[in-house]
């Protein structure tokens, strides 16, 4: 089995989408292709800030913010780094990912108050990106092929996918759809449904723009439906093709961060 | 006067019958409406201050109500952890996390008897009990051991807060120094070495050593949370019926409070659909006995049945739920119901043979005991009617209507006895009866000749008998002062009730099955000293930099000084003001220190390491146009030693010198201090020391067995983070020292932004906000997870008092308030009120009873003399209650009402009496002996039916209502010894006083 993707940032940011016209009769599997391009793929490289807000079912909301850096790496590789902004006690925390197409992506984590960089071994992706509602895989894709997908419905601007599990083990849900958009590929929404045949998840994009030519999304929400907690991002100084050094996604900028972060 | 009612209904008697069968059919109509309560929680008001606590903290950190599941393993060598028992775990607890509402009504689980285990088959179950008895009473109950569902059709069982190896989350070492998050089980195991993997992991994590795994390692426990309380019966019937087919070395055992109480109000509800019929069934056994004419003694069986109807169809048509307490109301009522009828017929049944006209006898009858009866009603229900003044809502619904009950069943013995006798007892057996001295039934005959030989006896040894009644009263005072006031539902249930054998063996493996939250909150909130913050800053900036930059450090000072004095006191919104005031001028600070050899170091850190030696490193740098030529030969002088390296430890040894001057920032700086100053409390190194002393008190104190707050996540995420395995090949001493290296991070970090680190890591376990249940998610609160390995309401008031003690000696840094919630302390809370509002309303209606008699007899004497023999039961019963060792608890402290109501009537009937007979014989040992005949004999009858009728309720599986049948017994046996020996022994030397002319005392 091909191991997904690691780290954050997510459906949101950094999509890409090179507004193919409308191109009829795509197969399921195609549209699913085309929508992992445009959502995660976007430029040769991106860079973006980000205020995740995170609101707990009572109301209360937790913010934090950060950069994401992310650099594509061959045809589907990919590196990420995460650099937290605020609040001030995590300030300087980094994340570090490689996301490989052919093998567990590598995962560190450099925490400046305890001068310490902790690699993570490879897990389930499918848990909670540092406590909120969005889990590492919306933030870096999950893999094309673990999911069988069925075009449910396709109307003038929307394909309806429904994608199925091959290993219904694995995941925490049964299926999920997932509404793309007809021009830019990038997905709307996404929902989940459980064993039990309960929605319990959505995935929404609640803002989309078109950066540098690459349609973006620039907020995006992602609800548990079932505990009443939600997470919403929204996404600033959004950049592609800033020419990253590709050293950048190296353990030693995790210690001293590199200037497109820290400045 | 006295007779009216009665008169009506010996010339009315068909319509007395029918209007009684109309009121009857009237009440028993409501009944389909019944509503059950099985709550203890509804003990105390919803508005009850600590139960409105109570569950805002359950909701502040999303605690629920857990059907506890414990699976013991002795015979394993491994106990527990082998790989079949693992596996059986795993299994269920997939097949509880799966649970839906099938298409035909039935809950399904996954099933994993056919096929793979994830290829999504359900198979569908049905909790239905297989015998139609019990089939009948969940009908009758309005008991659905199906549903496991609320109204939308979901699980009740919160599957995402599931406590199971299966699903918590695990932080563990894995390859190459890397750390793995995961759960403590992903798989079931399939060898012993794995399942030695998961043994090592769960006892090496302190939230789980003694709560999810047992230490002795034979146990494992689940914690299932449920919607509601009222569903974990059914929740523990699902487990039960999952694990029917285990083997019997897997012992499953189900407990918890919830468990307890919801168990315990379905099996309630099951005695009062049996004992309160076997008792009925005794007491007319015992009637047909003594009396030997079935016709005769059906009429007091209808007046408790037609009482009890009438009751419990008031209490549901008012819309009252059945609750624990009112669903003793049939137990209550029937006792008292029979004894005005008893006294009656007893009479009736002596006196027949004198008059040989139902009519006339009957007159006689109620004409000399209508006052009597109505005083022993009234002061009953006086006695019922205190515990209005209780402050607990099911005991004052349960008291107002019992004294209906009293009220009603008095109405009946006056109206519907007579027109019962009237119309459907048959002349012809009433000839039967023979004149008593013919001494034709040798129960009767027996009891006669007891009673009469006690008169004789008591009347003459009055002395002895004052003598011994005293000393028994002084034993039962000193039996009384031992009396321990505690309760734990669970100890509701006999011994041998399975929810009490799982309590007793679960308590002993784990850190506890009993739950207590104790919440820890700063007194005054969102007060900001900035004074302080201020000063602090002022002193640490000093203490930096003041050697490299003096004068920055007074720009900074100076700065301090301004934002002190424009801020002042003021909070929130104007701190973070003044911290991006600060960071605007440590820019500027920074501009003319550190910030170029940043730019240096950032130039560095972006070489390519390829070819990088100190020449060309040297070379590289040069050119930088912008960087001070100083810097680049500070940089250079200290390279240059460095020729041997090459490459990245180049750039790394390069790195570390700049990092020498870039660590001088002022911006780093105030960031630093900002995270430190404005840390909100559970954030707070020393804050999160003292949390920790507090629990290392906490679990000195024998009943608690395991306290979890979020310091023990922290310093076991702190440790795993920091955490180096020992190279191979090393010597013992090295290992030695990494070990004490690594013990040394099982700790709190040192900061507020190391601490705040680590948490965040914890907020992203794979299982997510379970941090939450121990810390709120703005770090202000903590909540401490107390386990306790007694339910015992004494225990857990113990703790709350020992916690009150060790706070006022060691106060924290920060003035804090600490709260208790939970099932177990919310026990404490209305058992004490309990025990409180039964004194004073045992209080009070012994007042007001004391006030009647002495009203009913017009003497201050007799109104004292009246109170004597139930002073003395009450005393002696509760003495026996304390030198047995019986603990006073809930059903105890109810029956202390019907104590007061029952025992005054013995003296009511006796001395009233004793006066009537007086009057004619003028001759105190006279009057004595013509007691002994008939009013003694209706005591006694009275008694003996009332203490055997209720023996059947010895045998009840559950214990207040042994409680019931043994305390009955109890009062009506040293209720009846008072009234026989001690009043007459009383009035022997008294009879001067007590008998004076009537016109005297008018």
């Amino acid at each position: 089995m091909k191991k997904i993707l690691m780290l954050p940032i997510a459906l949101l940011g950094l999509l890409l989408a090179t507004a193919p016209l409308h191109a009829a009769g795509l197969s399921a599997d195609e549209i699913v292709a085309k929508a992992n391009q445009a959502s995660y793929y976007a430029g040769a490289d991106g860079k973006a800030d980000v205020t995740m807000t995170i609101k707990a079912a009572d109301g209360g909301t937790r913010e934090r913010q950060f950069t994401i850096l992310r650099l594509n790496d061959g045809a589907e590789d990919q590196k990420f780094y995460v650099y937290f902004q605020a609040p001030a006690d995590v300030r300087k925390m980094a994340f570090l990912v490689w996301k490989n197409a052919d093998r567990d992506d590598d995962r560190w984590l450099w925490l400046p108050a305890l001068n310490l960089v902790k690699r993570i071994a490879p897990g389930d992706k499918r848990t909670s990106f540092v406590g909120s509602d969005f889990f590492y895989e919306d933030v870096s894709g999950r893999g094309l092929d673990e999911d069988a997908h069925s075009l449910v419905e396709e109307t003038a601007d929307t394909y309806l996918v429904r994608n199925e599990p091959k290993d219904p083990g694995s995941v925490e849900f049964a299926h999920y759809l997932v509404w793309i958009d007809k021009t830019d590929f990038l997905p709307r929404k996404a929902e989940y449904y459980n064993k039990q045949g309960d929605l319990y998840r959505r995935v929404e994009a609640l803002r989309v723009e078109s950066v540098d030519g690459h349609p973006t999304v620039m907020e995006s929400q992602a609800s548990d439906l079932k505990a009443g907690t939600s997470t919403i991002n929204s996404f600033s100084n959004v950049s592609y093709d800033i020419g990253l050094n590709k050293r950048i996604f190296s353990e030693r900028f995790l210690r001293r961060p590199p200037r497109e972060v820290s400045q | 006067m006295k007779l009216r009612l009665t008169d009506v209904s010996l010339r009315f008697p068909r319509s007395v019958l029918l209007l009684v069968a109309l009121l009857t059919l009237l009440f028993a109509w409501q009944f389909p409406k019944v509503k059950f309560d099985n709550d203890p929680e509804n003990m105390l008001s919803a508005k009850e201050p600590v139960r409105v606590f109570h569950h805002e903290v359950k909701e502040k950190y999303a605690l629920y109500d857990f059907v506890v599941v414990g699976i013991v393993n002795e015979a394993d060598p491994e106990g527990i952890f082998n790989p079949a028992t693992l596996t059986r775990i795993d299994h269920l607890t997939r097949e509880l996390l799966s649970l839906r509402l099938g298409e035909n009504g039935l809950p399904e689980v996954s099933d994993f008897n056919s096929g793979e285990p994830s290829s999504g088959g359900y198979r569908s179950i049905d909790l239905n009990p297989a015998r139609s008895w019990q089939q009948a009473l969940n009908v009758a109950f309005n008991h659905q051991p199906n549903k496991l569902f609320d109204e939308q059709g979901q699980s009740v069982i919160i599957g995402r807060e599931l406590i199971a190896p299966s699903v918590v989350d695990n932080i563990k070492q894995a390859d190459l120094g890397s750390l793995k998050l995961e759960y403590l089980m992903e798989q079931a195991p399939t060898t012993r070495e794995e399942a030695m993997v998961i043994r090592d992991d769960a006892m090496s994590n302190p939230l789980y050593a003694g709560t999810l795994v047992s230490e002795d390692e034979k146990a494992i426990c689940l914690y299932i949370p449920i919607i509601k309380k009222t569903y974990s019966h059914n929740v523990a019937n699902l487990v039960r019926n999952l694990t029917g087919d285990w083997p019997e070395t897997d012992k499953v055992y189900i407990t918890g409070l919830p468990v307890a109480e919801d168990t315990f109000g379905i099996e309630m509800l099951v005695q009062m659909a049996t004992s309160a019929p076997l008792a009925g069934l005794a007491i007319f056994i015992l009637l047909l006995l003594f009396f030997r004419n079935l016709s005769l003694i059906i009429a007091p069986m209808i007046v408790a049945i037609v009482s009890v109807i009438c009751t419990m169809g008031l209490l549901i048509g008012l819309g009252y739920d059945v609750h624990i307490m009112s669903s003793m109301i049939a137990i209550f009522l029937m006792p008292i119901a029979v004894a005005d009828s008893v006294h009656i017929l007893s009479e009736f049944y002596d006196t027949y043979p004198r008059f040989q006209d139902k009519r006339e006898t009957i007159r006689y009858v109620i004409g000399h005991l209508f006052r009597p009866m109505l005083y022993t009603s009234l002061t009953t229900m006086a006695g019922f009617a205190s515990l209005a003044t209780t402050p607990i809502p099911p005991v004052q619904v349960f008291g107002l209507h019992v004294a209906f009950g009293v009220g009603l069943a008095w109405m009946l013995s006056m109206t519907l006895i007579p027109a019962y006798i009237m119309l459907l007892v048959p002349q012809k057996q009433l000839q039967k009866i023979t004149p008593k001295d013919a001494k034709e039934i040798p129960a009767g005959g027996l009891l006669n000749r007891i009673v009469e030989n006690l008169g004789s006896f008591s009347t003459r040894r009055w002395r002895p008998i004052l003598l011994l009644a005293s000393a028994l009263v002084a034993i039962a005072v000193f039996g009384i002062s031992r009396i321990q006031v505690n309760d734990n539902p669970v100890k509701w249930f006999s011994p041998k009730h399975e929810i009490r054998v799982a309590d007793r063996v679960l308590n002993s493996h784990f850190g506890g099955t009993y739950t207590a939250y104790l919440t820890l909150a700063e007194t005054q909130p969102g007060i900001c000293d900035c004074e302080a913050n201020s000063n602090a800053m002022h002193v640490e900036v000093e203490k930096r930099f003041a050697e490299k930059y003096p004068e920055a450090v007074a720009t900074f000072q100076e700065k301090l000084a301004e934002l002190k004095k424009r801020y002042g006191q003021i909070s929130g919104p104007d701190v973070s003001r003044a911290f991006v005031e600060l960071v605007e001028l440590a820019e500027t600070l920074d501009n003319k220190t550190t910030a170029l050899w940043w730019e240096l170091a950032d130039e560095i850190n972006y070489l390519d390491p390829a070819g990088l030696n100190a020449r060309t490193l040297h070379e590289r740098i040069a050119p930088l146009e912008e960087i001070p030529r100083e810097y680049k030969r500070i940089l250079h002088d200290a390279v240059a030693p460095l020729n041997d390296l090459q490459g990245e430890d180049l750039l790394e040894a390069a790195l570390e010198i700049t990092d020498l001057y870039t660590a001088d920032s002022f911006v780093d700086f105030v960031y630093e201090m900002q995270a430190e100053l404005t840390a909100p409390l559970f954030k707070k190194p020393k804050i999160l020391a003292y949390l920790e002393q507090l629990q290392a008190h906490l679990v000195e104190n024998p009943v608690v067995g395991k306290t979890s707050s979020a310091v023990d996540s922290l310093k076991k995420a702190a440790y795993e983070l920091n955490y180096l395995e020992p190279p191979g090949g090393l010597s013992q001493s090295e290992q030695a020292a990494y070990r004490q290296r690594n013990q040394s991070f099982n700790a709190i970090p040192e900061t507020a932004a190391a601490v705040a680190q680590v948490f965040v890591q914890l907020e992203g376990m794979k299982k997510k906000d379970s941090l939450f249940h121990l810390i709120t998610r703005n770090y202000q609160e903590a909540n401490v997870w107390v386990q306790l390995t007694s339910g015992d309401n004494q225990d857990m008031a113990a703790v709350v008092k020992d916690m009150q003690v060790y706070m006022q000696e060691n106060p924290p840094p920060t003035p804090m308030k600490i709260e208790w919630a939970g099932l177990t302390y919310l026990n404490v809370v209305w058992q004490d009120k309990m025990v409180k509002g039964m004194m004073t309303s045992l209080g009070s209606s012994f007042v007001v009873v004391l006030v009647m008699m002495m009203m009913l007899f017009r003497s201050v004497l007799f109104g004292i003399l009246a109170m004597i023999p139930l002073s003395i039961t009450i005393t002696l019963s509760y003495g026996i209650i304390g030198l047995v060792g019986k603990e006073y608890d809930m059903p105890v402290a109810v029956l202390s009402a019907l104590t007061l109501g029952l025992s005054v009537d013995f003296a009511i009937h006796f001395l009233e009496r004793a006066r009537e007979i007086q009057l004619k014989t003028g001759n105190w040992l006279e009057t004595a002996k013509q007691m002994f005949k008939e009013p003694a004999m209706a005591i006694s009858r009275n008694a003996i039916i009332i203490a055997i009728g209720f023996t059947p309720l010895l045998l009840a599986p559950l214990v207040p209502y042994q409680t019931v049948g043994f305390f009955l017994a109890t009062i009506m046996g040293v209720s009846w010894l008072a009234t026989l020996f001690i009043l007459p022994a009383l009035l022997t030397p008294l009879q001067n006083i007590a008998f004076r002319k009537p016109e005297d005392e008018a």
